[in-house]
């Protein structure tokens, strides 16, 4: 008796940790893959991340919902795995608020937020693969894009 | 009494003058040109209105919330966005390089383009390279897909020899599921035959 409850109670305490890693391996996959890499940064330029605040720094990874900031001096330039191209002047902040891409079919879809500043960006696979999947948001409108090269100004 | 028709007649226009200098310019949009002088297209999007910017260095702006077009010349692109135009990086290249039948070695005309696939990883300050590899309909689908993969491997190994960082460069093979020409089954073609490079 005394055996048999040891044992179903090491038996959940196994079964709770492998769902917890289950849950954890998920997680860190979602977090773990890369969609853009750092590819020019020039004066102040930081990455903020879970709330963690970093220089930016040439050939560093950038991931699904981080913001770029950059100061008075800074500027920064960026290349996502779909061949988006994006570069932001200074006293911007720009969000990564979506972005998903799969590298065999060339569809997904990506929306930025530009909250202030200037950015250029060039279009990828995504825009051209999978018509009105790539948005870029500002505080008062919307924009599609199809498949081209533009440039945003939001005042602050 | 003058001095009433006066207020009469520019009223209205001083009111306009004010509403203009009170909706000041919240967003700028412009569409540039391609490399090769052609553009795509952007849609800005308000709630009472869209406007359609589908040619190159056509603008909109978005005033009180509500988008619409406007005039920007080459001089003011440059005044507002140079920095960030300064800040783009190089962009990325695609490079295709083929082979002989059923191998992994490149044909003689791919062996000289691997020259210019290696000068435009190393002018770069950083990098990643994606190396794709494919075959054409002859043989088996388990055969043709251990021939892509040997063929991507064969590039990357040439670029790591050549001293290439290896953790920069991802490897795939494809057997015949993506043709760059489409073939019915059992078919030599030489267009199949290739790995798919893209360098960023």
């Amino acid at each position: 008796m005394k055996f048999t409850n040891r044992f179903w109670h090491t038996a959940e305490c196994f079964a709770f940790i492998l769902a917890m890693l289950a849950v954890a391996g998920s997680t860190a996959y979602a977090d773990n893959s890369q969609v853009a890499q750092i590819k020019t940064v020039s004066g102040q330029a930081e990455i903020v991340r879970n709330g963690a605040r970093a220089a930016a720094k040439i050939g560093d990874p950038l991931y699904e919902k981080d913001t770029i900031e950059t100061g008075a001096d800074g500027s920064i330039g960026i290349t996502f795995i779909d061949n988006t191209v994006m570069s932001g002047g200074p006293n911007s902040q720009i969000v990564l608020e979506d972005y998903k891409f799969n590298s065999s079919d060339f569809k997904g879809s990506m929306l930025t937020d530009m909250n202030r500043g200037t950015v250029s960006m060039i279009s990828g696979d995504i825009a051209r693969s999978t018509p009105g999947a790539m948005k870029v948001k500002t505080p008062t409108a919307i924009l599609a894009v199809r498949g081209t090269s533009f440039v945003i100004e939001v005042k602050p | 009494m003058i001095v009433r028709q006066i207020i009469r007649s520019i009223g209205p226009i001083l009111i306009v003058l004010l509403l203009a200098s009170c909706s000041s310019r919240q967003s700028l949009f412009v569409v540039l040109p391609n490399a090769d002088g052609s553009s795509g297209a952007v849609t800005i999007e308000t709630p009472q209105k869209s406007v359609l910017l589908d040619k190159p260095y056509a603008a909109g702006e978005v005033r009180s919330g509500v988008a619409a077009p406007v005039q920007v010349d080459q001089a003011q692109v440059q005044q507002i966005f140079g920095n960030a135009l300064a800040a783009q990086p190089v962009l990325p290249s695609h490079f295709v390089l083929y082979f002989e039948k059923d191998s992994d070695v490149l044909t003689p005309a791919s062996k000289r383009q691997y020259e210019s696939v290696f000068d435009d990883i190393k002018r770069r300050p950083v990098y990643e390279v994606e190396v794709i590899g494919h075959t054409d309909t002859m043989g088996t689908q388990a055969h043709n897909q251990q021939l892509s993969m040997s063929r991507a491997e064969m590039i990357r190994d040439r670029l790591v020899h050549d001293g290439i960082n290896p953790k920069s460069i991802s490897v795939a093979g494809r057997g015949s599921l993506d043709e760059a020409v489409k073939t019915a089954d059992q078919v030599a073609e030489p267009r199949n035959r290739r790995v798919e490079i893209t360098v960023r």
